[in-house]
């Protein structure tokens, strides 16, 4: 496998390809976004055209759990949502940075030892094929969810716990604990497990044997990463549902 | 060692997703077979589904390789 440059900074060690994905994703939907609504037109064309399309699905996907009034004030969070995770998704299939390194560089965290696995540093990952991404936003939704819960009805929200009896309060809290780990596994592993087959596929086989299975795979990651942008927002919008809205 | 429980993960996995996944797919079959007017709103269900039946399977391979890379379980 190729190595990847890690910072230490108090105590923590940080990947670099990571933060740099991250950031550059985070311009790339920045710029869309920005670019398309600079100058909106009453008859759209292009970009605008495009944007105001993800808005009426990111909007559909919110009307499954909320009702049109609500959905809207969610409406933002979860175009962010969307656009950064299937963004973050088609550019690990798309981009591929990689450097030589012959020397160690320990401010990087290359040691020799690492120089003779492999000399091919990586640069850019996509921040979705990372498990720390995937967890911090899972564990955010679900807390936010909470909140939102306790403070739009604290009672109902506690309650909850002992419904239909208190011998289900353990279960209940299970379910809670399950929520967020599945939500943040289900993004990185779909993620993680393409990025590693094409890493394989491109450094350790040839055009012959798997040109065809790596065109393929390609082909698929962009499908795979786009079903889990939408799984990923309908789930957020899904747990937020569960504890803000009352009737259910 | 390590590289056979690895392939194992990742057998079981397929195995796990492929039968996951026919069974999505055939109560979609099913589904517009009976009611072929409900197909675009099926559609996009049935993908709901899959993203959620695939995840427990992809995990498993995403560990598998995490095994056979030897981040855990050397």
């Amino acid at each position: 496998m190729e190595l990847s440059p890690k910072v230490e900074f108090l105590g923590l060690s940080f990947d670099v390809p990571v933060m740099i994905g991250t950031v550059f994703t985070a311009i790339v939907v920045l710029l869309l976004t920005v670019l398309a609504t600079r100058n909106p037109k009453m008859r759209p064309g292009g970009l605008q055209n495009l944007v105001e399309m993800l808005l009426d699905f990111v909007r559909g996907i919110l009307n499954i759990s909320f009702d049109s009034k609500t959905a809207e004030k969610y409406l933002g969070f979860a175009l962010t949502l969307f656009l950064f995770i299937f963004i973050a998704n088609q550019l690990g299939v798309m981009l591929m940075v990689t450097t030589e390194v012959h020397h160690p560089i320990p401010s990087l965290g290359i040691t020799g030892d690492d120089l003779e696995e492999s000399h091919a540093a990586v640069w850019f990952k996509s921040p979705t094929a990372d498990l720390n991404v995937t967890v911090v936003m899972a564990v955010a939704i679900s807390l936010f969810a909470h909140f939102m819960g306790i403070f739009r009805d604290a009672k109902g929200y506690f309650s909850h716990y002992m419904q239909p009896n208190p011998l289900m309060f353990p279960i209940h809290l299970v379910d809670e604990i399950a929520k967020p780990t599945t939500h943040a596994l289900r993004l990185w592993a779909n993620i993680f497990a393409g990025e590693v087959l094409i890493t394989i596929m491109i450094t350790y086989g040839n055009p012959l044997t798997t040109g065809a299975p790596l065109l393929v795979w390609l082909g698929y990651s962009l499908f795979v990463g786009t079903i889990q942008a939408y799984v990923f927002t309908v789930l957020a919008s899904v747990y937020i549902a569960q504890k803000t809205v009352q009737d259910h | 060692m390590t590289t056979i429980a690895a392939a194992l993960m990742i057998a079981f996995a397929a195995i796990a997703g492929g039968i996951g996944n026919s069974v999505v797919f055939s109560k979609y079959l099913e589904g517009i077979a009976r009611q072929p007017e409900a197909r675009g709103t099926l559609f996009g269900q049935m993908f709901i589904g899959i993203g959620l039946v695939e995840a427990v399977p992809i995990i498993s391979v995403a560990f598998g390789i995490l095994v056979l890379l030897g981040v855990f379980g050397g």
